[in-house]
């Protein structure tokens, strides 16, 4: 068997006195998908972050690829080449175009000249549906359409394995279904992706594996039909029921 | 970090002292006519000024004249910034203990000017009264010395032309001056007079040098004070800018340094010249102290938000000390208190950059600090989250959206900076307002130069707000 991607053992995070993370134990495989629910303040947000060090980690161990970021002195720059980050407020820089949004990290990273970050910059642009964009600013584009610019940017780094973080959360309900296709597109070409949503009904058709958080702890964890349809965990039934319900 | 500021700013400056044993540097006041004013060509004429050029040219060494004010002059000298000072200096035994004093060159007293029309007749009817004063003046210290006694009150000034202004005003209801100093500004045209035919505490001037040197150039002013005496020299120079002591002739004198014309236009013809070296001089201060304060600031700005505690500490304490000082107390800080510690003369044009780069610096780099923090953290994150290290992320990202925000903040800074160069006046700065302030010390016309002097501050901005507002648009 293959090195997970990702190895979390026993992972803590302390705000004061407060646990937000209580030791969590978590892997996600090569071309593995795996998305997290649960409710909000239940650490879900709080684990995807750490997975790229946007959180620092009070105790236990988080290998990428084999590589403990949580230790000191660790090249965060180097493991964060390799794993792309979709905000749930898509976070483009205003002050450069989409092409502009799309080339910064390859060209300033020395991956690839300008022209050559330009040709892939419009494929990627091409693939989320955006190829008219390319000249744009991002203050002239809808939310999915800004969200779809948002993965491009991701993707250009050729990643290893992509984050979501609510990626859908703050879009207008008819933009939903666009985002949801990329990301699907994204599954089905292989790439290894951690998920935190609250769209129940694309963890089901996606995910290989699903993970409900609690109290910052990872309270049950199966297949989309072992979770859907046969939940365990008492907290999981309700959530479930109140989710369903809406 | 200061230290080594200075070090950088002062080093490669010429020496005097190296350069040539023979030139000594004597600081002067700005507004003392008869003994030092600038006349109608803007030169530096008075009895001080052409006495000890004279001795100077019997005794074979040469003066370089500092106008910086009275108490500029003497704290300089304190200092070690001058070699010494002559300003109508009476001769004190304070004095006698700080530096090396010449013998008696001049003997003066006190005068008591009050409004022409007021019923004042000596120091008995000043009960209740209040009486102006030139701070750091043998005036100022009589005035203490007998406010109990005759039971009035005090105000200080630093100008002899406030002072009289004061008592013009009504504001106050006399004035104590040198007894030659009034009767000088009385024939200018002030409207005042001496109530006393004889000076109250008669007293000697004296130019005061550094102890180290008793010497050499004390020696040098004494015998050549000597020969002068001897030879008519002294008699003429003092004739020259008194008369034979009678009003009428002092004020025949004192037409000579002035201005024909009094109207507006006359006066602002006639000091055409000297106003624009005022203006060459304020827009040099502003344009180098824009220069270096605005890159100190954003350096400072910087550190402030660089994700380390040291440097956050060393940025918020830069912010913290340089915007919590009064600037006129920086200047003088930095003008004569460095000088002491670092045993190393300060020009005064160097000091006064110093003190806008640290002071209008401090103000940029909280306003660069605050329009960085403004950024949208998600922006950070999401430039970091692509791999880049935080200072490609701060300068592709972060920088380019927090500068937009700060260009109003940059503006206003500009048009501070310009108004506070006024402030280095204090460091016998020839700037605008130092020129203005000159001027006015011969002509006594308060009113129409400083309404000269606005209106050349107000036009400076409107055109510096102008090309600010055009920049602005063309970055937007």
């Amino acid at each position: 068997m293959t090195q997970p991607r990702i190895e979390m053992k026993n992972v803590r995070k302390h705000y004061g006195h407060n646990e937000v993370v209580q030791g969590v134990d978590l892997k996600v495989e090569d071309n593995e998908v795996v998305v997290l629910i649960g409710p909000s303040g239940a650490g879900k947000s709080t684990v995807l972050r750490m997975m790229n060090g946007l959180e620092t980690t009070t105790a236990g161990e988080i290998l990428i690829d084999g590589t403990d970021i949580a230790k000191p002195h660790v090249n965060i720059d180097k493991v964060r080449e390799k794993i792309g980050m979709v905000f749930q407020h898509f976070n483009l820089f205003p002050n450069l175009s989409v092409l502009g949004n799309v080339t910064l990290a390859p060209v300033e990273l020395g991956l690839m000249d300008k022209a050559q970050a330009d040709q892939e910059a419009r494929h990627l642009l091409d693939v989320v549906g955006l190829a008219d964009k390319v000249d744009a600013r991002p203050a002239s584009l809808s939310g999915g359409q800004k969200q779809r610019v948002a993965i491009a940017r991701a993707l250009a780094m050729h990643p290893d394995i992509m984050l979501f973080d609510e990626p859908t959360s703050a879009l207008d309900p008819e933009m939903v279904g666009d985002v949801l296709a990329v990301m699907r597109k994204l599954a089905a070409d292989g790439m290894t992706m951690v998920i935190v949503t609250h769209e129940m009904g694309f963890a089901k058709e996606v995910a290989d594996r699903v993970v409900f958080f609690g109290d910052g702890q990872i309270l049950e964890q199966g297949t989309p039909t072992q979770l859907f349809e046969h939940p365990q965990h008492e907290r999981l039934q309700s959530f479930l029921e109140k989710v369903l319900e809406a | 970090m200061l230290a080594g500021l200075f070090a950088i700013m002062t080093w490669g400056m010429p020496r005097e002292q190296v350069q040539a044993a023979e030139t000594y540097t004597i600081g002067t006041d700005v507004t003392f006519a008869p003994f030092e004013f600038a006349d109608k060509h803007n030169q530096y004429v008075g009895i001080d000024i052409d006495l000890l050029n004279a001795i100077a040219a019997t005794e074979g060494f040469k003066v370089e004249w500092k106008p910086v004010g009275f108490n500029a002059a003497v704290q300089s000298l304190e200092a070690g910034q001058v070699d010494g000072v002559m300003a109508g200096m009476s001769i004190t035994p304070e004095r006698q203990a700080k530096f090396a004093m010449s013998d008696p060159y001049y003997q003066s007293g006190i005068a008591m000017a009050v409004a022409r029309d007021a019923t004042i007749k000596g120091l008995k009817d000043l009960r209740g009264k209040r009486v102006a004063v030139k701070t750091g003046t043998a005036s100022a210290d009589f005035a203490n010395a007998n406010k109990a006694k005759y039971g009035f009150t005090t105000v200080t000034f630093d100008d002899s032309n406030n002072v009289y202004q004061d008592v013009t005003t009504g504001n106050s209801q006399a004035c104590f001056e040198d007894f030659p100093v009034m009767q000088y500004g009385i024939a200018t045209g002030v409207a005042l007079r001496v109530t006393n035919k004889t000076p109250y505490a008669a007293n000697n001037y004296g130019i005061a040098v550094l102890q180290s040197h008793r010497q050499d150039l004390l020696v040098k002013i004494n015998a050549g004070l000597k020969k002068l005496r001897a030879n008519g020299q002294y008699d003429k120079i003092v004739a020259k800018y008194l008369g034979d002591g009678s009003q009428a002739s002092q004020a025949a004198k004192t037409k000579k340094t002035q201005e024909g014309d009094r109207s507006f236009w006359g006066l602002l013809q006639a000091n055409r010249a000297t106003l624009w070296a005022g203006l060459v001089q304020t827009l040099e201060l502003t344009v180098v102290g824009i220069l270096c304060a605005t890159v100190v600031g954003i350096l400072v700005g910087l550190l402030g938000v660089v994700p380390n505690k040291v440097a956050q500490g060393v940025a918020t304490t830069f912010i913290y000390i340089f915007r919590g000082l009064p600037m006129i107390v920086l200047a003088l800080f930095i003008y004569t208190g460095v000088p002491g510690l670092i045993h190393t003369k300060i020009p005064a044009f160097v000091a006064g950059i110093i003190t806008l780069t640290l002071n209008e610096g401090a103000y940029t780099a909280a306003f660069v600090k605050g329009g960085i923090g403004s950024v949208d953290g998600g922006q950070m994150e999401a430039a970091r989250s692509l791999g880049l290290p935080w200072t490609k992320a701060m300068r592709r990202v972060i920088l380019p959206q927090g500068l937009r925000i700060m260009i109003p903040s940059f503006i206003n800074q500009f048009i501070i900076t310009l108004k506070d160069t006024s402030i280095l006046s204090v460091l016998g700065l020839l700037e605008l307002t130092q020129t203005g302030k000159i001027i006015i010390a011969r002509n006594m016309e308060g009113f129409k130069i400083w309404t000269m002097v606005a209106l050349i501050y107000l036009v400076i901005i409107t055109l510096l707000t102008w090309l600010s507002n055009y920049i602005q648009k063309k970055v937007r």
